[in-house]
């Protein structure tokens, strides 16, 4: 029986596989999916990404596309829930234009995804997804990240909060409720006890993805009396609690953080002096940012057409192109020219190595990205009539990151407080 | 704990207000016209886009900022003018004296209507108007800051409350309305308008609506997801109060108010399933609500 | 009568060829056949002339329970999943409608709303153990102990699904002949007559309603080692009026109409994604109101209008 059930099996998928056999001659277009939010409350954060995707397409077929063939992206909203993306992926990914996928935003669809890209075997270069569950207990063949992990990002707040603040004793959170959310508390609250373990956790709240009002959490966050306020809330979210918070006084009653909080400077009148950053090296205001003359062309443009400039998960997302572009080439190098297969383009993507708008993007082993952090607190601009992030520090990425194999949480919980002493200042990076 | 009491009883009455506008207005569409409107929290989102589109025009157009309070009633008073009639005698209408289910399902199908209109219409991201929020500045109570908007709120709450008995018990439409609850076929033979009452009813049902969401505009950001979300939190106030009672839709706004806030204080994991337990808890021993009874119906 | 079967061997052998003819869409039919199962247990109630706006709280069950057996007890065999998450469903159908089957009209329709937001509220927030709203992932899993690619799994799922959508369909139109289908039916048409015939309501609407249950459970299992993740929205209130869409879309006269109901609306959403993203809903509602004003059979109304006159069920009909 058991035989039986299998042979039908693999019989079925191979006719199966067969009807879609995958072309190798050099195509008339090159179609990449990607998977953004472009509607509901995620769409704020969702939609600079989408926008950096057109205007990349644009930059790279003004260019001479890749190897002469002209790119095309289509965009698909996360927002459908995770059956709707699959149903798309899978759609898209049936058709042999398509090579890679540029997926996903969201942590939950990147982690629903990645079993359809290992049996679809479509390379799919995770843009902004961050969870280090991903890799953390499967081999993934398919699926390549290099935005990097929530580790280094969040261990970089408390870092950069403790190397500015070194008396902080009371602690908030406030985090979206998903994996997202608790997976930076469980981080933040892991780096607090290997950095200073007297500090306490005054609150912990994890309002909906989405929640509209935030009053009785900033009534509840003020009553705590905290020395910081630590939060990864995004889009709308963090727009909503920002614009509820200030008015009440709450980000300069306690020293705020806001992890993704360079997504709405450009937006809202933050008050100077909250900590900010991008979960990565995506600032394009940096040094890095500001000394390759691509990446200040491209912001400006960026600003020209869609009336603002980019932000870091537009920087993703274009960072996240530099990277599909540069296996391409390498695959269609190994390849003595001849045009890649999607195996051949995971192949050129293991281990990658290449320049981005903002620094560097390297892939190690299992496929997840070393990535810089950079942090700053808030402060006026000289230049721009909104708040830019001065004061900053730029963390290397894989000193931050757990070893290969090790359990993150863990690995951070054998951090000392001399760990801090090794990294360098707040301010050696403006 | 004690040192808690006094923003645990300000958050509850300030979130309370805003629920109130939404339930009351779903219970009095419900006790006139017996339908359980699902589409009800639409137009609280529609109430809102408005409210917030008209803000922004305002500010953008350089005009008096404290004019953006009265554009709040405007534009409810303008969403209800429109849509209350227009759904009432196409598609409300139609489904009178018909089979629940019937009921159920058209106005589930304007609901689903209507949130893709307003995707259409304001797009899919979220838009923010706080200006009267910035304009009224914060009071401080217990040591916490709350904005002086939201202590507004608390009263216009308790004026619709009051505003509603008033004009259920001493106007001439009130009466009629109780009329047409208590029996329609008399009130037919008696020469009442009931078609006329009817409209009337349901209009000011998409007003109260509307008006919470453009009340809630200054506070809160809107985007698409508004109406079914606030759709079953009024739904969960109205069954708890007694679908059809209006001081019970008081007091069920102020319970589950104070559920949720109590659980954001001290059980942050349940804020949101805290006002459905509640809900559960009060169905499961009445499920008529607190101040229904099973065969009368009043307002 | 026998057009309509030759109809539906052709409409069955049809789906039988997708996998070969059109692979992309065997994924969405697999979903709609999963949805097809919940829309037939809110059609049997709403025979009854109950209309409940919280079914999608056992689709979504029936996701959780096999997503649960997986992560808790490691078995994985398909079988096992489907037939378990069915009779746990079952088991919650039972308990809840003990208490809900005493209800009638709106009340009916509020409780299980009620109680479906506090199942979905809690899928979302115990995040410890639902993974939040996040959901949970399902591993690809066996077959009768034979382990397989996801690619044929899914293969394998989709007949199983097709078979089980026959089956299914067979046991149902013998219930509906049965007295226990014509006790469901009469509820709706005369409650009172019911019972002086010395027949409770209340067991009768309880077995329908379990029933009902186990057959969303059913889907929501299909549902979730097909998509591979188990996720809260699948609860949400929404998602329960889509059911009743479905159902009524497809018409309740017969059991196949919850199925054509269902996949008629996967296969036009996955058309029409791309050119109306935006206005889905739009279209839905709209279909929604015209089916109700217009075609009150549904869709299976147009099937069965010629061939057979007596299986027609009309919603919220009053036969009295």
């Amino acid at each position: 029986m058991k035989h039986i059930v299998r042979t039908a099996g693999t019989l079925m998928a191979s006719l199966v596989l067969a009807t879609q056999a995958m072309a190798q001659d050099k195509p008339e277009q090159i179609d990449v999916g990607v998977f953004t939010f472009t509607s509901g409350a995620p769409a704020a954060y969702g939609q600079p990404g989408a926008q950096g995707a057109e205007l990349m397409v644009d930059l790279i077929n003004a260019a001479g596309g890749i190897d002469g063939v002209p790119l095309r992206a289509t965009i698909v909203d996360e927002a459908q829930g995770a059956e709707g993306v699959i149903a798309e992926y899978r759609r898209l990914a049936g058709e042999t234009s398509y090579q890679v996928m540029i997926a996903a935003l969201s942590s939950s669809n990147c982690l629903a995804l990645a079993p359809v890209a290992e049996q679809m075997q479509m390379p799919t270069i995770g843009w902004n997804c961050d969870t280090h569950q991903l890799f953390l207990d499967q081999q993934l063949d398919y699926t390549f990240r290099p935005n990097g992990n929530t580790i280094p990002e969040f261990v970089a707040y408390v870092a950069y909060l403790l190397q500015v603040n070194p008396d902080i004793e009371r602690v908030a959170i406030i985090n979206p409720d998903y994996a997202f959310g608790h997976d930076a508390a469980e981080i933040v609250k892991a780096a607090f006890r290997a950095f200073k373990p007297d500090v306490e956790i005054v609150a912990e709240l994890f309002p909906s993805l989405g929640a509209s009002s935030y009053q009785t959490e900033v009534s509840r966050l003020s009553a705590a009396r905290p020395d910081a306020i630590f939060s990864n809330l995004w889009g709308a979210d963090l727009e909503n609690f920002v614009r509820q918070a200030q008015p009440r006084g709450l980000l300069t009653q306690s020293q705020t953080v806001l992890a993704l909080g360079e997504t709405i400077l450009q937006r809202i009148d933050l008050p100077d002096g909250v900590i900010v950053g991008m979960l990565g090296d995506g600032y394009w205001l940096t040094p890095h940012a500001q000394a390759n003359e691509d990446t200040v062309a491209f912001a400006e443009e960026y600003s020209n057409r869609f009336g603002e400039y980019p932000v870091f998960p537009t920087m993703k997302m274009a960072n996240s192109f530099m990277v599909m572009k540069a296996a391409y080439e390498a695959a269609i190098e190994a390849n003595d020219g001849e045009w890649p297969s999607r195996d051949e383009i995971a192949a050129a993507l293991e281990g990658l190595e290449t320049a981005t708008f903002t620094g560097t993007a390297r892939l190690r082993e299992d496929n997840d990205g070393y990535v810089d952090q950079v942090i700053g607190v808030t402060g006026p601009s000289e230049t721009y009539d909104f708040s830019v992030i001065t004061n900053m520090v730029r963390y290397d990425g894989e000193a931050l990151m757990a070893p290969l194999g090790e359990d993150p949480i863990a690995w951070i919980e054998t951090l000392t407080p001399e760990f801090l002493e090794t990294l360098p200042e707040p301010g050696s990076y403006n | 704990m004690l040192d808690m009491a006094l923003p645990l009883i300000m958050d509850a009455l300030a979130n309370a207000a805003l629920i109130f506008f939404v339930a009351v207005g779903l219970t009095l569409v419900f006790s006139v016209q017996r339908i359980l409107n699902v589409a009800h929290g639409s137009f609280y989102s529609i109430g809102a886009y408005i409210a917030a589109s008209m803000g922004l025009w305002l500010i953008s157009a350089g005009l008096n900022p404290w004019l953006s309070f009265p554009a709040l009633l405007l534009s409810a008073a303008l969403v209800a003018m429109v849509l209350g009639p227009l759904v009432e005698r196409t598609l409300i209408r139609w489904t009178y004296g018909r089979h629940e289910a019937i009921q159920i399902l058209v106005t589930f199908g304007l609901f689903l209507i209507l949130e893709d209109l307003q995707r259409l219409v304001f797009g899919v991201r979220s838009i923010y108007q706080d200006t009267p929020m910035a304009l009224l500045g914060v009071t401080e109570i217990g040591g916490i800051f709350y904005l002086n908007y939201q202590l507004l709120l608390i009263v216009l709450a308790l004026a619709v409350l009051f505003g509603m008995r008033f004009l259920i018990k001493h106007t001439r439409l009130g009466r009629l309305l109780v009329a047409v609850v208590a029996d329609r076929e008399v009130s037919l033979a008696m020469g009442i308008n009931t078609d006329r009452a009817f409209v009337l009813a349901f209009t000011l049902g998409v007003f109260l609506a509307a008006l919470g969401g453009a009340l809630a505009t200054p506070t809160t950001g809107v985007a698409p997801g508004l109406g079914a979300e606030t759709m079953v939190l009024a739904f969960a106030v109205a069954a708890i109060g007694g679908l059809g009672q209006i001081e019970g839709a008081a007091v069920a706004s102020i319970i589950v108010a104070g559920a949720k806030v109590l659980a954001v204080y001290y059980a942050p994991a349940f804020d949101t399933v805290a006002p459905f337990l509640v809900m559960l808890a009060v169905l499961l021993v009445r499920p008529n609500g607190l101040f229904g009874t099973a065969t009368t119906r009043k307002i | 009568m026998k057009i309509i079967y030759a109809l539906f061997a052709a409409a069955f052998a049809a789906l039988a060829i997708v996998p070969f003819a059109a692979p992309w869409l065997q994924f969405v039919l697999t979903i709609a056949i999963a949805k097809g199962f919940a829309a037939v247990g809110v059609a049997l109630l709403l025979r009854a002339g109950l209309i409940s706006i919280g079914h999608a709280m056992f689709y979504a069950a029936g996701a959780y329970t096999a997503a649960f057996i997986v992560l808790w007890s490691g078995i994985s065999d398909l079988f096992v999943l489907l037939i378990a998450s069915t009779l746990v469903t079952a088991a919650i159908g039972a308990l809840v409608g003990a208490y809900l089957v005493r209800y009638r009209a709106i009340f009916f329709a509020m409780l299980n709303l009620a109680v479906s937001m506090v199942f979905f509220a809690l899928l979302s927030k115990l995040y410890g153990i639902t993974g939040g709203t996040d959901g949970l992932r399902v591993p690809v899993p066996t077959v009768l102990g034979t382990t397989l690619t996801k690619a044929g799994f899914d293969i394998v799922l989709f007949y199983v699904a097709l078979a089980l959508m026959a089956i299914i369909a067979g046991l149902g139109v013998q219930f509906l002949k049965s007295p226990l289908g014509h006790a469901v039916g009469a509820i709706h048409t005369n409650e009172v007559r019911l019972e002086y015939l010395g027949v409770s309501a209340w067991s009768v609407l309880l077995i329908a309603y379990t029933i009902s249950a186990a057959l969303a459970g059913l889907g929501g299992a299909i549902a979730a080692v097909s998509i591979g993740h188990v996720l809260p929205e699948y609860a949400y209130w929404t998602e329960s009026g889509h059911l009743v869409l479905t159902a009524v879309l497809g018409g309740i006269g017969g059991v196949a109409g919850p199925f054509i109901g269902s996949i008629f609306l996967e296969i036009v959403h996955t058309v029409a994604v791309g050119v109306a993203h935006n206005a889905w809903n739009l279209i839905m509602g709209a279909t929604l109101l015209l089916v109700i004003f217009f075609l009150p059979q549904g869709l299976y109304g147009l099937v069965t209008k010629s061939a057979d006159k007596t299986s027609s069920a009309k919603l919220g009909e009053n036969k009295s």
